[in-house]
């Protein structure tokens, strides 16, 4: 009954390897979450940190609103499923079941009546009386059920609880353990290696690998939208087909080429439309995947959408209701990884190995994937417009509409292309358009807008319940490239100090009941460029707790902010103004602090040496040796 | 290599690691005192940063800390840590008192180890001389160790007094919660609990193993023997003589007789040591082996019978033993009665016999022990090995040599060489079967089966020659330290290189 | 032809169970017979050593009367007695702490003390047998069976490698499930692990009690020269120390000896189970 909050959150062992790195999540009260990855994915330590079993190197973990990374894991106020049971072999399921309530002297009569409700929830009355030993896997996994819920904890951790038991038991716990989730209406997570426990239990999935999150979302949109090709191959039976191939771009269709055959295979580009145009050059290989129901033996080359290629099939798996048929593309049996097709049929035609088939793929449910980084081509939210653009006496042109550059931006007449980031797109300028679409994603809108008919994509974290808007754009964030070049370059919009974490001892003079005295107090802050910023007491705490008041003090730090929180003050660390860049209202100044290019949020114009400073509330901080983000 | 290593089949693997064992053993050692500088720079650095603690706390401490490097326990008793403080407090005064009213007088002796031992007074009283006892070297000896004990523990609990007034320090600083006494009592039940279960077994490890074995060390570097034995008189430090003196290189005629002895002492233990382990394991191992085999009947009488021999005292199976087989004993007797020998069969007496005998009867004393061990494994070896070699067309005896033997050596490492140690060290044996006779004049106090642990006990019990007895326990450890040692690393990183393929 | 191959292999099969059984029955003769002349010598009339049939001219219970009447034995039987019961309470909570301590506790000189145990036990431990007499001395506890109580029980820490082992075998998940359930460390022990290491407790009480009856260095040391003292070993020990002795009391060792094995045999017998358990589960683990 309660939020479990995760920041930030780092397992890293004393040999260096990490096994968690940087886990971010909310998790909402009553949620089912799953934490689902191959063996060694880290989901499994995740989990442990949260019930108290690990210690965590670093991060915030919250249960409800109290930070628990320090408490013991019985003050956590949760209880966990063990993957063994964990069952103590020498109590009856009674005792087992009563153990902890007796450990926190709740009074016997109590006692009684919690154990006998809990076994009456989970059907094991009968058992009561029994010692684990004689008891069958299912039982024994329901005694630890009982275990865990009798103490009515907050949440509920089950470390793959269903992985010991037969294939028929396990489909008949899930569903048990679903229903008693929603008895119970406590938050639960559940760590398992089995995709398809994952996507029938939970309400959002957490995908690991390799000890980082992949994608956080719900199973529909798992299955739909994959992030990545580790995800869309690791999510769904059968397992998606991937070919490599390239996707180039023509007039208004997108012509994809595979590797592997001749055909190719035309679109319209209003299916794709969210692509990143780099990858629709015609040489930047991608991966094409498909899931097994979004291929079909073709009837005829008639339908939309559909392409047809050839393959040879090598085998079929008989599943009764249906078939799945495992081919080559034609030519390719021996590169079986990158050739290999699976069908599923259900119309139930006499195929046999070494048939040539004709396989339709439904192209608008591709999913596609960058050969080098793996990540989604087609992503939910797209990072940037791509846009043919002019630039011409100081206005910045696209989609025949005009926007003005700011005189931080000296810049020559061209054309160019423009990089413009969804995020860069701002809500409150002068250019009117119009919203064609909105989808909320994670929290966040991604609006399709139609600037003079031209589409251009833009993030908000409000709702707009207008049909028009108008927008502007940051130019700090933007690029520009003419000719190869980059003609307008984004700034670094977060400044970077290296520091160390230090202790000061100050006199201060404090007048108490009227007499002055000299007080000693300590102050802890951090030391960069030999200047010293007093930090706050969140600051203070999180760092001692991620670093321990011993290695707090020898640790490298990386002190981050903002550049809008950067400002110049009267003291702070010594800078030389380089120039100053004006982007429409705001101001900043482009200052060096030794070989370090800072920039710095300014009302007025200065030259020469001035101070800067870091707003201390708004600051991150990272350990370097690590990498681990403490703030 | 690795891929070699997979193709082969599961018994070709074991074969495969059983050769390896041996192939590696010279690295092995080599290793092993490769890796000594290596640990020495590591215990430097942990030194080194004991120091960097200290001047830290210095530098940093405010007075509440800094008063703690004196009065020690205050840094955490001023900020209501009662429990340690007190603890370090109460600790601090129980020193200065020692130190002042018992430890200084024995310590500032040790360089000399006492000066008059005793002194003739003529007792009025009685009309006799009677003798006044003043310093016994003994005493000096074993109390300024103990007192050098206590000093280490004092710097020990003073560093940990200094180093947590200064964490406490920091941890006020950092405004973190700081444990109340109650807390503190709590974290003795669960995060410092192995302070609380180890304090007292590692106490009576201190006091009675460690301490001894130190004096024992020194004892060696002493003239401690019947001469020199107080409170009568007194012995003196005489350096590395006794270590001379055993080795041979001594001016006395005696040291050449040692030295030989020594020698001869040496060899038979190891000899002894090898034949002892390897006898009864093997033995042993063949008897398992009978008895499991697969339609055998009665495999719980045979067991019962061998386990019941184990029960018994050994003392008296070899004791009873030793009475049996002497030259009057109930063997020679019945022999000589069947007329089936002239004269007694020397079986303790003559020296080569005697080792014979000692080997045999050891195999009577331990062959039910290995076989109830091999039993054990026996039963762990996976089936399917024996079934892919009968496929693969082993006999029995094949099968034997290359699968249970390799099989039963590879697991059994650890058990072997604690065996093989023990076997060393075996006192009972020997001592009570023929007490290390028979005697022989080339040898100083040692018969012809004394071990060196034997011989080390007649030294001491009945020769008093404590100096030189130490010199050969150091010797025995030295031997045994490094060949167990050697053998514990190797077998484990054979162990461990498994694993990873 | 079939059926004759089968008949052969049958045939071969029966020889060498023959054989084996000749085998077992020979061995359990080597290791019965001694025995059975030591219980059978113990109701010999004659003065025993010197006889030369093993079945005596006359039996009696001379000897059992001699042993409790006219000898210390019942002495040195209570003392060793005595001694054995303290020093397995002893040890036993020693092993158990320690153990369990090294195998499921982690703190930072966890490895360095189990490579010193380790190291110590190389040490003859005779070697220190000296130095602990002359403390023993001081305090006024040589030929003192407290003393030997101590001396025993002193360093029952470095037995714990078998206990370790065991301990090791019981899953963590236990461990974790209690901490979750709201118990502390020491709570684990009480109520989790020890109840669940019956084998091993056992197994750890009885060699501990079985021990001090067989043991001779150190007893023999620290009792020098006070009969009243001894050990059974080291009494019976000083029966057969020179022949005239020896060839008077032979037949009431034997006596004694029979009566000293009867209560471990069968102590032994009716735990035999994690006597064997213990053995080799301890000496296979590395």
């Amino acid at each position: 009954m309660a939020d479990v909050s995760l920041k930030h959150i780092y397992k890293v062992y004393s040999n260096g390897t990490k096994a968690v790195n940087d886990f971010n999540m909310e998790i909402e009260d009553k949620e089912f979450i799953v934490f689902v990855g191959p063996s060694g994915c880290g989901k499994s330590t995740t989990l442990r940190m949260i019930a108290g079993l690990e210690d965590i190197s670093a991060g915030e973990l919250k249960i409800g609103d109290t930070i628990v990374n320090d408490m013991e894991p019985k003050d956590r106020d949760i209880a966990m499923v063990f993957q063994n049971y964990a069952l103590y072999p020498h109590m009856t399921v009674y005792e087992n079941i009563a153990f902890g309530l007796r450990l926190r002297k709740l009074p016997k009569d109590e006692i009684h009546s919690r154990v006998i409700e809990a076994a009456e929830i989970l059907g094991i009355t009968d058992y009561l009386g029994k010692k684990p030993k004689e008891m069958s896997g299912g039982q024994r996994q329901r005694v630890a059920l009982g275990r865990a819920i009798v103490r009515e904890p907050k949440v509920m951790l089950l470390d793959e609880p269903l992985s010991n038991l037969d294939a028929k038991l396990r489909t008949q716990m899930r569903a048990e353990i679903a229903k008693l989730h929603k008895k119970l209406g406590t938050t639960f997570i559940y760590v398992t290696h089995d995709q398809v426990e994952a996507m029938t239990m939970g309400t959002r999935i957490v995908v690991m690998k390799n000890g980082y999150v992949q994608q956080i979302d719900t199973p529909k949109n798992l299955y739909n939208y994959p992030a990545n090709k580790f995800v869309a191959g690791f999510i769904g039976t059968p397992q998606m087909s991937f070919f490599e191939g390239t996707l180039k771009k023509d007039g208004e269709y997108v012509i994809i080429k595979f590797d592997c055959s001749d055909a190719d295979i035309k679109v319209p580009y209003s299916l794709l439309y969210k692509a990143k145009p780099s990858s629709l050059d015609g040489k930047t290989k991608v991966y094409i995947g498909f899931r097994a129901e979004d291929v079909s033996l073709a009837e005829s080359n008639s339908e939309n959408n559909l392409a047809v290629i050839n393959a040879v099939v090598s085998h079929r798996e008989e599943l009764g209701n249906e078939t799945l048929i495992y081919a080559y593309l034609c030519g390719f049996q021996e590169e079986a990884g990158s050739s290999r097709i699976i069908i599923k049929d259900n119309c139930g035609k006499e195929i046999n190995s070494g048939d040539i088939i004709k396989v339709a793929l439904d192209i608008g449910k591709a999913h596609l994937f960058d050969k080098e980084t793996e990540n989604s081509v087609l992503p939910r939210v797209p990072e940037y417009n791509y846009l043919d653009c002019q630039i011409k006496d100081g206005k910045l042109i696209f989609h025949g509409t005009a926007f003005e550059i700011p005189s931080a931006i000296k810049c020559a007449n061209t054309n160019g292309e423009l990089l413009l980031p969804s995020n860069a797109v701002t809500f409150g300028g002068k250019i009117k358009a119009e919203i064609v679409s909105c989808e909320e994603i994670n929290g966040i809108n991604l609006f399709s807008l139609a600037v003079n008919g031209g589409r251009l994509f833009a993030l908000s974290h409000e709702k707009i319940e207008r049909n028009t808007v108008n927008i502007g754009i940051d130019f700090k964030k933007i690029t520009v490239i003419a000719d190869g070049e980059n003609v307008i370059a984004p700034i670094n919009e977060v400044n970077s100090f290296n520091c160390t974490f230090v202790k000061r001892k100050t006199k201060r003079r404090i007048e108490q009941n009227g007499k002055v005295k000299n007080k000693k107090t300590i102050e802890f802050g951090f030391l960069t460029e030999d200047v010293f910023f007093s930090a706050s007491d969140d600051a203070v705490q999180k760092i001692f707790s991620a670093l321990g008041v011993k290695k707090a003090y020898v640790s490298t730090l990386k002190m981050e902010c903002g550049i809008h929180d950067t400002v110049v003050s009267d003291t702070g660390i010594p800078a030389k103004v380089e120039s100053v860049l004006e982007y429409g209202e705001d101001k900043f100044l482009k200052c060096k602090i030794g070989d370090n290019t800072v920039y710095v949020k300014t009302d007025r114009e200065y030259d020469g040496d001035i101070f800067i400073a870091p707003d201390m509330d708004k600051i991150g901080v990272v350990e370097k040796e690590r990498e681990i983000k403490i703030i | 290599m690795n891929l070699e290593y997979l193709k082969m089949s599961p018994l070709e693997k074991f074969w495969f690691n059983f050769k390896g064992f041996f192939k590696r053993l010279p690295a092995a050692f080599s290793a092993f005192f490769k890796a000594i500088p290596k640990k020495l720079y590591k215990l430097w650095l942990a030194f080194s940063g004991i120091f960097i603690n200290i001047g830290k706390a210095a530098k940093d401490g405010d007075w509440k800390t800094r008063l703690s490097f004196g009065a020690m326990g205050f840094g955490l008793i001023a900020r209501k840590q009662y429990l340690r403080g007190i603890f370090y407090l109460v600790f601090e005064i129980c020193f200065v008192l020692y130190m002042v009213f018992f430890g200084w007088k024995y310590l500032s002796k040790m360089g000399s180890l006492g000066e008059t031992a005793r002194v003739e007074v003529w007792d009025e009283g009685l009309g006799i001389f009677t003798y006044k006892y003043y310093d016994n070297s003994l005493l000096i000896l074993l109390y300024s160790l103990l007192t050098l004990f206590i000093m280490a523990g004092f710097v020990f609990v003073w560093y940990h007094n200094v180093k947590g007034s200064y964490l406490i320090q920091q941890f006020e600083e950092a405004k973190l919660k700081l444990p109340d006494v109650k807390d503190e009592l709590r974290s003795y039940a669960n995060e410092n609990y192995h302070k609380s279960l180890l304090s007292i077994p590692l106490l009576g490890l201190v006091v009675f193993t460690i301490l001894p074995i130190f004096f024992m060390v020194f004892i060696a570097f002493t003239n401690f023997d019947k001469v020199h034995y107080p409170p009568k008189e007194l012995f003196q430090w005489v350096g590395m003589d006794n270590f001379v003196n055993v080795l041979g290189g001594g001016i006395s005629a005696n040291s050449k007789v040692f030295a030989y002895t020594f020698a001869e002492v040496l060899l038979w233990t190891i000899v002894w040591a090898l034949f002892a382990t390897f006898t009864n394991y093997i033995l042993g191992m063949i008897v398992a082996i009978l008895i499991n085999k697969k339609g055998v009947r009665g495999k719980k009488v045979f067991r019962t019978i061998l386990v019941m021999t184990i029960a018994v005292p050994q003392f008296v199976s070899l004791m009873f033993m030793s009475q049996l087989l002497s030259d009057q004993g109930l063997l020679n007797n019945i022999l000589l009665n069947l007329g089936w020998i002239s004269k007694p069969i020397p079986f303790l007496t003559n020296g080569t016999a005697a080792k014979i005998t000692v080997i045999v009867v050891n195999m009577w004393i331990g062959i039910p022990y290995s076989m109830l061990i091999c039993t054990g494994i026996l039963m762990n070896i996976p089936e399917d090995l024996y079934e892919s070699a009968r496929m693969d067309g082993a006999s029995p005896v094949r099968a034997y040599m290359k699968i249970t033997l390799p099989y039963m050596l590879h697991i059994t490492t650890p058990y072997l060489i604690t065996q093989f140690i023990g076997n060393l060290n075996n006192f009972n044996v020997i001592f009570l079967l023929t007490g290390g006779n028979p005697s022989s004049l080339d040898m100083q106090f040692a018969g012809k089966t004394d071990l060196l642990i034997t011989w080390l006990y007649k030294l001491t019990v009945s020769e008093s020659q404590f100096g030189l007895a130490s010199v050969i326990g150091i010797f025995t450890f030295v031997i045994v330290a490094v060949l167990s040692l050697v053998l514990y690393n190797h077998s484990k990183s054979v162990k461990n290189e498994e694993d990873f393929m | 032809m079939n059926n004759r191959k089968f008949r052969s292999k049958k045939g071969k099969e029966r020889i060498t169970n023959i054989i084996i059984y000749t085998v077992l029955v020979l061995i359990s003769l080597v290791w019965l017979i001694p025995f059975l002349i030591l219980i059978i010598q113990s109701f010999s009339g004659g003065s025993g050593m010197a006889s030369n049939s093993i079945f005596p001219k006359r039996w009696t219970f001379d000897n059992y009367i001699k042993l409790f009447t006219e000898t210390k034995f019942l002495t040195w039987y209570g003392n060793t007695m005595l001694v054995s019961v303290v020093v397995t309470i002893v040890q036993t909570i020693i092993v158990l702490m320690t153990s369990y301590a090294l195998s499921r506790l982690r703190f930072k000189m966890r490895k360095p003390l189990m490579n010193l145990m380790l190291i110590l036990g190389m040490f003859p431990g005779f070697l220190s047998m000296t130095a602990v007499y002359f403390v023993l001395k001081e305090i006024n506890l040589t030929q003192n069976l407290f003393g030997l109580i101590l001396v025993y029980s002193a360093s029952s820490a470095m037995q714990y490698y078998i206990c370790k082992g065991f301990f090791d075998t019981i899953p963590r998940s236990l461990d974790e499930a209690a901490r979750i359930d709201g118990a502390s460390r020491h709570t684990v022990f009480m109520k989790i692990i020890l109840p669940l290491a019956k084998p091993i407790i056992i197994y750890t009480i009885l060699t501990a009690f079985i021990a001090p009856w067989g043991e001779y260095m150190f007893s023999s040391f620290i009792m020098l020269g006070d009969p009243e003292k001894y050990t059974v070993a080291v009494g019976m020990k000083s029966w057969l120390d020179n022949s005239v002795l020896a060839s008077e009391y032979f037949t009431v060792f034997c006596a004694a000896a029979v009566v000293v094995s009867i209560p471990i045999t069968a102590l032994f017998i009716w735990l035999q189970r994690y006597y064997v358990e213990g053995v080799t589960g301890g000496s296979v683990k590395g």
